[in-house]
Formats: structure tokens, sequence, C-alpha cells
């Protein structure tokens, strides 16, 4: 199992890259999964746009939004959102939004 | 939405398929040919019809020999494991659908039965010597797959069948990707059993599937049930169809393949294949001018139906899928197409298997012109 350094204590990640506890989540460990996993330096708007809905939907729903949906939803086209995240939705958008898996992102 | 899955299932349908199943459905939906009354023996007539209208797509003499199944699969299972027992030898090949690799899979495991696998050349053809020299004194069945749902090739099936004529031993032609789109004749091809299935280019609904067994080819039973007629007798009958049918007949998707079968044979087979090869052309040449796309056996388009395989470089197969149907509303398929044995072949597996557009008669230039497009939306991601 992976660990990343947050303010000088680990941050499990499972085999996936996603974190191994989601109640660790917040905007600062958002920014440090994107960097160090996505190669993402910096969160403009579209990233926590992307974000933001994918964390109510699963709050909703316990599960990953479509990418249909997320895409539609957002207004953002699904080519944008593998440049915003070149993981892409499901392995990128999801994991930097802190659920445990990207289930139901298909 | 642009569909270009027709491998998968033809979509959608041509109009009088939906309004004949309505329409015969709401008329006529009792039991077929079980009961006096006129609308069951009307249905019964129906049924009898579309024996008679795939018998003759296929070259056959008796439509009692055509008996309905749910789907090739169903069809396939009846004839392999009907033909084949322990001690048995089959030869198939490496471009079978799971249809036909799983069935004999699991003879392979459970019954005793020896299947020998033969690959198909580097463009998708398989060498019918290369059959022949697989034949031993035990081979009992020789299954082929007609036309790939991988990479589109059809066999030569003429030259696989005299081969089989010779040894004695008989062949069962896959043809769910060919019929509908392929000129079939059992008696020129040598092919003693044809599975079919409705639902792809015969333009009939999913659900409604098929054999035609030549006579003197005796599948055994492996099943049994109703049957409508002497229903006193304690087995199961053992002259056609009923032989291979097993229960109520699904008499909306015989209405609806009817009606499909009637409309490939108005527009013809041979034009059919003509009006998607063009589309295929197209497609491949947009595709490959593009760069940054590596295509699987489409270099020489003889021989072939309208299905075209690649990967877009940089990608894995299945995380195109998305951008093609949120950002392109094109419907493909990716992965492995349940055929994996050429997808290990081609090398593809390791990358989660390659893309497949399959095109269907009532696509247009501009369908195709829109894929290419995509195609080049999405390489530009990566190169």
């Amino acid at each position: 199992m992976a660990t990343l350094d947050f303010n000088g204590r680990p941050l499990e990640l499972n085999e996936h890259d996603f974190l191994a506890d989601p109640d660790e989540w917040s905007p600062e460990v958002a920014r440090l999964l994107a960097r160090e996993t996505e190669g993402v330096d910096e969160l403009g708007p579209d990233h926590w746009k992307l974000i933001e809905f994918i964390r109510d939907f699963y709050g909703e729903h316990g599960l990953a939004p479509m990418i249909r949906v997320l895409c539609k939803r957002t207004r953002l086209k699904l080519k944008y959102v593998y440049e915003l995240f070149p993981s892409g939705p499901a392995l990128g958008a999801c994991k930097v939004a802190g659920l445990p898996n990207a289930d139901g992102c298909i | 939405m642009i569909y270009l899955d027709h491998s998968a299932t033809s979509f959608p349908k041509p109009e009088p398929v939906y309004t004949f199943m309505d329409r015969l459905y709401r008329s006529h939906g009792v039991n077929p040919g079980r009961s006096g009354f006129d609308l069951s023996i009307e249905a019964g007539q129906l049924v009898q019809q579309t024996r008679e209208l795939l018998t003759g797509l296929f070259g056959g003499d008796d439509p009692d020999r055509l008996c309905f199944g749910y789907n090739a699969t169903d069809a396939l299972n009846l004839a392999i494991r009907g033909l084949v027992g322990a001690g048995d030898h089959v030869v198939t090949t490496t471009l079978e659908h799971n249809s036909v690799l799983r069935p004999l899979h699991q003879l392979e495991q459970q019954g005793g039965v020896a299947v020998d696998r033969v690959p198909c050349d580097a463009s998708g053809f398989v060498d019918p010597d290369d059959i022949a020299g697989r034949l031993r004194p035990n081979t009992r069945l020789v299954v082929v797959n007609h036309a790939s749902n991988v990479i589109g090739t059809v066999q030569p099936v003429a030259a696989i069948g005299a081969r089989c004529r010779e040894a004695g031993v008989p062949l069962l032609l896959d043809a769910s990707q060919s019929a509908g789109v392929v000129p079939i004749d059992i008696d020129q091809l040598g092919v003693d059993v044809v599975v079919f299935t409705g639902h792809k280019a015969l333009q009939g609904p999913t659900g409604i599937g098929g054999l035609y067994v030549r006579e003197g080819i005796e599948i055994g039973l492996t099943r049994g049930g109703g049957t409508g007629v002497r229903s006193a007798t304690r087995g199961h009958l053992a002259e056609y169809p009923y032989r291979l049918e097993y229960g109520t007949i699904n008499l909306h998707g015989v209405a609806g393949l009817n009606a499909g079968v009637r409309w490939v044979q108005e527009r013809g087979v041979e034009q059919i294949h003509a009006r998607e090869m063009e589309l295929l052309t197209m497609l491949r040449d947009g595709v490959s001018d593009l760069g940054g796309v590596t295509t699987y056996c489409q270099d020489d388009l003889a021989d072939h139906i309208g299905v075209f395989l690649f990967n877009i470089n940089g990608f894995e197969a299945g995380a195109t899928s998305p951008l093609f149907d949120v950002d392109h509303d094109i419907a493909c398929r990716t992965g492995l197409h349940c055929a994996p044995l050429i997808h290990e072949q081609l090398g593809t597996t390791k990358i989660g298997g390659a893309i497949r557009l399959s095109v269907g008669p009532l696509n247009t230039e501009q369908d195709i012109t829109a894929a290419i497009v995509a195609v080049a939306d999405i390489a530009s991601m990566r190169n």
C-alpha cells in the first residue's frame, strides 16, 4: 500500500491510489492527490466543479456518477475532463475527489 | 446517436420489422400450432413460412430441418453437444466466439473431448489445408466461424467444406455475423449444419435464432420438453424440427425475423454487403490516413464484412468507448468482443482488446465522416 506525506503524517492509498480512508479527504488532500498521482500542480475552477459534483453525487447515491451524467451535469466535454485529470474521470477525478473507488463511473 | 455496433446487434431495425411484430402479436399472439382454433393454426403457419424463408436463404431443401432456438449460442450448444461425445475430437479455429469456445472447453474439461484450434494467418484467414491436416480418425466435427465478429474476415468455407466432405467429417458453420450479409448456400459450401441468430444482419429482434441441419446429419438429443404434438410419447420426438425445439416458440421473435428476412431478401444479400463494404472502405481509408492509429486485418477488404478493428495509440481500448459515446454520440464496442483467442493472436489482449466499429445497411456516409472525425479528435489527445 502506497503512502503520501501529508503535512508530516502518512496518508495511506489503496492499490489504485485512491484514499484508503475516504474520511481523510479535504481540499488540501485533493491538491496533494492531484499533484502526486495525476501530475496536476494546481486545481482550477473546472477541477473543483468536477470534484464537487462527484462528491455530491457520491454522497447522495453511494456510487460515482456515470461518465455521461458527469459530463452532462457539469457541461464539460469528456476530452476536456481528460485534460484536467489525465487518468480520466474514473481513475483521475474520482480519486482526487476522495471516493474509495470509481464504481459506477462507467 | 450514430450507431456503429451492428456486429453486436443491428439497430435500428427496418421499420417493417417493428410494425409486423406489433401487428402480428396483437392479432395472433397465441401459442403457434398447439391448438386447433384458427388463430393458433395461422400463427403456426407464420412459423412454418419463416422456416421456409430461412431454408431458402441457406440453400436448404427441407424447411422441417430448420429449427428455432433462442439465439446462435443456444443453437451452437445444441449442435456441438448433440454431435460430439467422450473420446471424440473436434477441429475449430482461433476466430471463434465464446459461443463455440466455451462449450468446447467444457466438453474438454468434463467430457473427454479433444479440441484443436487452428490459428488464422496474419490477414485473418484460416488455411483449409491446416484444418484438413488436423483431422484424425476420431474427428467428429469441424466448427468454423463464417465471418469474424472481431476482424470481419470471411473464411474460405467452400474449400474447408470440400476437405471435410472428403474426410467424412460434418462441418458446422457459425453464421452469426454472416447470415443476411454474405450469401450462404450449404450445398455449394459443403456445410452440414448452419447456425444463425436473428438479431444481427437478418434484422430481426433478439431472442430468436436457430440452425438448419442437412439431411443425413442427426444431432443427438440433449434436452427434452413440450413439442405440441404427440404428447403421449414419453421421450422427446426424434423428427425435425421438434427434435431440436423445446417448449413454446418465441412467436413475436419469429414474426420479427420473418419481416427482417423478407426485408433482406427484397434488397438482396449481395447488395446489402456491397453497401456495407462501401461504408467500411470509406471508414478504413479515412481512419488509416489519420496516423496514431493501429488497424488489424483491414489492409485487404476482399472477403470481409463491415467490421473495422483498430486501436488509438496511447489508449487502452476501453478508455475510448466513453469518449466516442459522450463527446461524439457514437456507439461502438471495445474490449475482447467475446472472442479471446483472436485477440491473443493479434496481441491486443494486453491493451484491453481493441475498438470495433461495425456498419449496417442503414448507416450513411455522414455517419462514417462523423466517426472519422471522432477518431481524429480522440487520437489528438495522445499524439
